[in-house]
């Protein structure tokens, strides 16, 4: 591959970096519940995805490799920060968007609130799979765990906010508003 | 057949189509028989469901747009611009001799060509700015002979091409009268060859407090600006940048 082909390969790979950026944003922030920091997540894999774009091998991996570097920048600003305990700050994020009904809203916060209070490694394999849709080898792929464990937190993850979001007879589960979610 | 046949974990991977053909049709008959069953599935599909819309629509960041496309821009810039001169380095700069604007030729040309056109640079003339942070010697010694062979290509092609060496943290000892090894060189690249040259302002006062004294740099030396003021601005402007 002569030089051109290799900076046409690397445009291509920036473009892709670029369309996935929405997506990472999103499961960043459902990892850390903040913006401004999902943000600099998200910035920081983009630029040492670019800087390592090298030892990608194969494209079809892509997904997997990107998300594995951020879920590396996720540990790394956790061990900078010394703290491997929960977040559960997710009150500065709740302005609802003017296409959301309030209801909406309210199921939106209570689930974030609900994921917020996993465990984090409950919560990164969730997310990945609820959210980004990553099958389970994938999953074992970007955090580095065998499959069986990806089953095993995500069991635990779903029973647990199955018992904070779904469980008849407290008042402040949400039977009724679950009617609305398909 | 009884729900509790099949476990949490089970119905689990039946709602994520991990569980072999078999076993998918096995739950899915299971399931159209027994309301309780159906029931557990479709809570796990709740949850999960649930956890896909929470995040569809996140928050933006607090930061202002314009400041984090801004950033953005400079590191994706810098970045490919890294990219370009790395591997330019990597196939050597001699192929530079050749012609840095032809078409068909120097496989270096054509990067600096696919870079001036992903940095919408002027194509009548080459705008480059060579960051220098360090005051390594080998660093500088490399990074002025590649200035060197651009701008003898240049000017073998009959090219226009302008440059900017922009200095900060210890590179701005590059610039300084007293302490500079390369001296004499960069004079002559600053008279003969439209090469301006930046020591970064703030570099400047830390590294005076630092010393205690006054520092003394090349009278042709711009310290009035940071770093960080010019290169976004240049950037901008569509220049090519080149880090050190």
């Amino acid at each position: 591959m002569n030089l051109v082909q290799n900076l046409l390969a690397a445009h291509n790979l920036k473009q892709a970096f670029a369309d996935r950026r929405n997506k990472l944003y999103r499961v960043a922030y459902s990892w850390c519940h903040s913006a401004a920091l999902a943000d600099d997540l998200v910035q920081e894999t983009m630029l040492k995805a670019l800087k390592n774009a090298g030892s990608l091998r194969n494209t079809a991996t892509l997904d997997t490799w990107l998300y594995r570097i951020m879920l590396n920048c996720w540990h790394d600003h956790l061990r900078v920060q010394g703290r491997h305990v929960e977040l559960f700050d997710v009150s500065d994020d709740k302005i609802p968007e003017h296409h959301e009904t309030y209801q909406q809203v309210q199921i939106v916060d209570r689930v974030r609130d609900a994921v917020a209070r996993l465990p984090m490694s409950l919560r990164e394999v969730v997310t990945l799979a609820d959210f980004a849709g990553f099958s389970y080898a994938e999953i074992a792929e970007i955090v580095d765990i065998p499959i069986g464990t990806v089953m095993s937190r995500l069991f635990r993850a779903r029973k647990n906010l199955k018992e904070q979001l779904l469980d008849l007879g407290n008042d402040e589960s949400m039977p009724v508003r679950l009617k609305r979610v398909k | 057949m009884n729900d509790m046949n099949f476990t949490d974990e089970k119905l689990n991977l039946y709602i994520d189509e991990q569980l072999d053909t078999d076993e998918m049709h096995l739950i899915h008959d299971a399931m159209s028989k027994d309301s309780s069953l159906r029931e557990r599935i479709c809570q796990l599909k709740t949850v999960r469901e649930l956890v896909g819309i929470a995040y569809q629509s996140p928050p933006a960041p607090e930061r202002p747009r314009q400041q984090r496309l801004h950033r953005a821009t400079l590191a994706w810039r810098g970045i490919a611009a890294s990219l370009v001169l790395g591997l330019g380095v990597m196939l050597g700069w001699g192929t530079y001799e050749l012609n840095p604007l032809r078409t068909d030729g120097s496989a270096a040309a054509d990067a600096f060509r696919f870079y001036a056109e992903q940095a919408a640079v002027d194509h009548n003339e080459r705008k480059i700015i060579l960051h220098i942070s360090t005051d390594d010697i080998g660093a500088v010694k490399a990074a002025l002979d590649e200035a060197d062979t651009l701008i003898a290509s240049y000017r073998k092609a009959n090219a226009a091409l302008k440059m900017d060496i922009i200095t900060n943290k210890n590179g701005i000892n590059l610039l300084r009268a007293d302490v500079s090894p390369y001296v004499d060189r960069i004079e002559t690249m600053v008279h003969d060859n439209n090469v301006s040259i930046y020591a970064c302002e703030r570099s400047i006062m830390k590294a005076e407090q630092r010393e205690g004294r006054k520092m003394v740099f090349l009278p042709e030396t711009v310290t009035s600006k940071s770093a960080i003021e010019l290169i976004p601005e240049r950037l901008k402007q569509g220049w090519v940048y080149i880090k050190v």
